[in-house]
């Protein structure tokens, strides 16, 4: 693969768990309640050195949701997800915020 | 009473002038003035006269005056348009080209390319003389230095303006005042001097008073350059006076050159150079101009190509490899690359090169590791710039090639002279580790990354910092050829052109190209820059329309992410372009018009063509 280039982060920083490239910064986080298939995951506002997947449907404990997965810019593992849409007007919360496993 | 007359010469008409109107108004003149047409609706005042030499008559009787006319119809363009007067007759599909006009340049341009007989038959042929007969008398006098008479052909030409009779007659008399010196006839030239000259009350009397001086002490010491040869003075008078009397010089010239530089500037992809317009077409480059077909793969690295660069004269080529190896190329002749030098020594994927300002050396800069000074012609590695337990990411040159500097792993800059001796180091830049630094060929501006969004450019020499914000993440940035602009590349996949010659300004855009995750780059390149030129994760190289942003070419051919592109200075149909899939491809015109170049290149169209 060709010349990453990877943004760094300062402070607290949780990294891709391959790869080590930083994807988000604690003060970030909005939310640490969320689940995901393998355990643990928090809510952030924004993640850095992710690329984003297609759009799809999913239901969700919490309801249906647009959501795209992401994946790390280094090393191409999933990462997490990344809410586009929320159906249920107390999800609205979460649109444009993104999911990091833990 | 109305009358109508005929274009032809030395008719000779009763006319009557009607009471106190027409003397208030503009007394008649005696003599030859051309008349463009004697009626307009209503009145008999309605004539055209220019400035009359001599009054006729003051009185307010009705005055029955002989007047000859000379009707002709190029001088009476001097005189107020009437809105009777007759048709004149348009030529050219949109009709907006006088006949007359048009003959009259052509006849101003055959006689200038020494077609004398052609000039007078074609005079002769339309009826339409190139000058009025009065302006040919007048520069026959000129020429056969009658002054005093060219004087009074001079106010019968009929011009409105005062000033520039008197400017006219100025030159005229000056030439006379010179003439007669010459031939030493003083007291006749100070006469001149007093009587004819300073009657015009012209504001030139400093430059009069001293040759005039000179003559007091017995010493007239008049160059030859006051005394010019009668040909230049009658130039110099064709350029006062206005165009419709005497047809300005390579008037014709002039504009089917003005059409040419308006075909050049419409002309969207323009890639040759100015020799190549013909008059018999209009100039219209189509695509075929760009470089758009691979004619070389150079497959000489073993691992993805980083990095590539021209050299400025654009007779060598660059390129760096995550195999920790660069490698010269040369240009040849025919447009072939062929290796010239492989650079080994570094122990780390080779970030990037530079050129020094000569061509004769090059630097690269491996990853986070040390900056190698190689000479192009040997291939020799003449010194290692490094920084203990630091590393290096960055490299370029300063002060025409006696210094360079570094972008460091610790965020900072740093300065050397050429034999390693460390002369500065910036600190306070928060650089991230995949920073650019570039710095203008004049050594003045330094650009590098201030902070994830933002750009400084600090001017060595007043110190005055300035900054380009951008709202998203850049990733690289390069300098145009005259250091005015800088192209910046985003994290959302668009390019930004920055005019950085003042206050940085946001002048252009680019889209289309793909990146998601790795660093790509994008350069200036084409005659005049006009074209931008980027990499893309979708192995294509894309190129733009720099002034309109219109996404021109999307070049398929390599197998994996193109990661840098070069266009050669030097020549406009060249282009590099280095890939992941471990290849740089070279991009030119297609065969064909590679041989059309051939037949129409008269060798100033590019020197390397095939």
């Amino acid at each position: 693969m060709g010349r990453l280039f990877l943004i760094s982060l300062e402070g607290k920083i949780y990294s891709c768990k391959h790869c080590q490239a930083h994807l988000a910064v604690s003060d970030d986080i909005v939310s640490k309640a969320f689940h995901c298939k393998h355990g643990r995951a928090y809510l952030f506002n924004k993640a850095v050195n992710v690329t984003v997947g297609i759009k799809e449907e999913r239901l969700m404990i919490t309801g249906m949701h647009t959501v795209s997965d992401i994946f790390c810019v280094g090393c191409g593992s999933i990462v997490g997800w990344k809410y586009d849409a929320a159906h249920e007007k107390a999800q609205k919360y979460k649109e444009g915020k993104i999911v990091l496993e833990r | 009473m109305p009358l109508s007359l005929a274009p032809r010469e030395g008719l000779l008409f009763e006319i009557w002038g009607f009471g106190a109107g027409i003397e208030s108004q503009s007394p008649i003149a005696a003599w030859g003035r051309p008349i463009l047409s004697v009626w307009s609706s209503e009145s008999a005042l309605d004539w055209g006269f220019s400035r009359p030499t001599s009054a006729i008559s003051e009185d307010n009787e009705p005055v029955r005056k002989l007047i000859k006319l000379f009707i002709d119809p190029l001088g009476g363009l001097m005189a107020r348009p009437l809105p009777s007067q007759g048709r004149e007759e348009m030529i050219g599909p949109k009709g907006v080209i006088k006949k007359i006009e048009f003959v009259r340049t052509i006849t101003k341009a055959l006689y200038s390319l020494g077609y004398e007989r052609t000039g007078a038959v074609l005079e002769e042929e339309s009826g339409i003389s190139l000058y009025s007969s009065m302006v040919d008398l007048f520069r026959k006098q000129v020429l056969d230095g009658n002054w005093d008479e060219s004087l009074i052909t001079l106010h019968k030409i009929g011009l409105d303006d005062e000033n520039i009779l008197k400017s006219v007659s100025f030159l005229i008399l000056e030439q006379k005042f010179f003439e007669i010196l010459e031939k030493n006839r003083i007291m006749e030239a100070l006469e001149t001097l007093r009587s004819e000259i300073t009657t015009l009350s012209i504001n030139k009397s400093g430059c009069i008073v001293s040759p005039s001086q000179r003559i007091l002490l017995g010493f007239a010491n008049v160059g030859t350059e006051t005394l010019k040869p009668r040909m230049k003075l009658l130039e110099e008078l064709q350029k006062m006076l206005p165009p419709s009397i005497m047809v300005p010089e390579r008037r014709l010239e002039h504009l089917v050159e003005q059409a040419l530089g308006v075909q050049r500037e419409a002309c969207y992809f323009h890639n040759s150079h100015e020799s190549c317009l013909s008059l018999y077409t209009d100039h219209q480059c189509g695509k075929d101009q760009l470089p758009s077909h691979t004619t070389q793969v150079l497959q000489e690295h073993h691992d993805e190509v980083w990095f590539l660069q021209f050299s400025n004269e654009g007779k060598y080529l660059a390129s760096s490899s995550n195999d920790k190896s660069a490698i010269i190329w040369e240009v040849c002749e025919d447009g072939e690359l062929t290796l010239k030098h492989k650079l080994i020594g570094h122990k780390k994927s080779v970030l990037m090169v530079a050129w020094s300002p000569d061509d004769g050396q090059l630097l690269t800069c491996g990853m986070e590791e040390a900056v190698r000074r190689w000479d192009v012609h040997s291939g020799e590695c003449l010194y290692v710039y490094e920084k203990t337990g630091l590393g290096l990411i960055s490299c370029g040159w300063l002060l025409h090639g006696k210094q360079l500097f570094s972008g460091v792993t610790d965020k900072t800059i740093c300065f050397w002279d050429l034999d390693g001796k460390e002369l500065d180091s910036w600190k306070g830049q928060r650089t991230s580790k995949t920073s650019d630094v570039a710095v203008t060929k004049d050594g003045r501006q330094i650009i590098s990354m201030c902070q994830e969004t933002v750009i400084l450019l600090v001017d060595r020499e007043t110190k005055i910092q300035t900054l380009i914000e951008e709202e998203q993440t850049i990733t690289s940035f390069s300098l145009s050829g005259d250091d005015n602009f800088l192209l910046v590349n985003l994290i959302n996949q668009e390019i930004h052109l920055w005019n950085i010659r003042n206050d940085p300004k946001l002048v252009g855009t680019y889209k289309g190209h793909k990146r998601s995750r790795f660093l790509i780059r994008s350069c200036f390149g084409g005659l005049e820059q006009a074209f931008i030129a980027s990499g893309s994760e979708d192995s294509q190289v894309y190129i733009w329309h720099r002034s309109t942003g219109d996404l021109l070419e999307a070049l398929p051919g390599h197998s994996g992410t193109v990661n840098c592109v070069s266009w050669n200075p030097s020549n406009p149909h060249m282009l590099a372009s280095a890939s992941d899939d471990h290849t740089i491809r070279i991009w030119g015109l297609s065969k064909v018009n590679r041989k059309r170049k051939e037949t129409y290149g008269n060798g100033a169209c590019n020197g390397s063509s095939k």
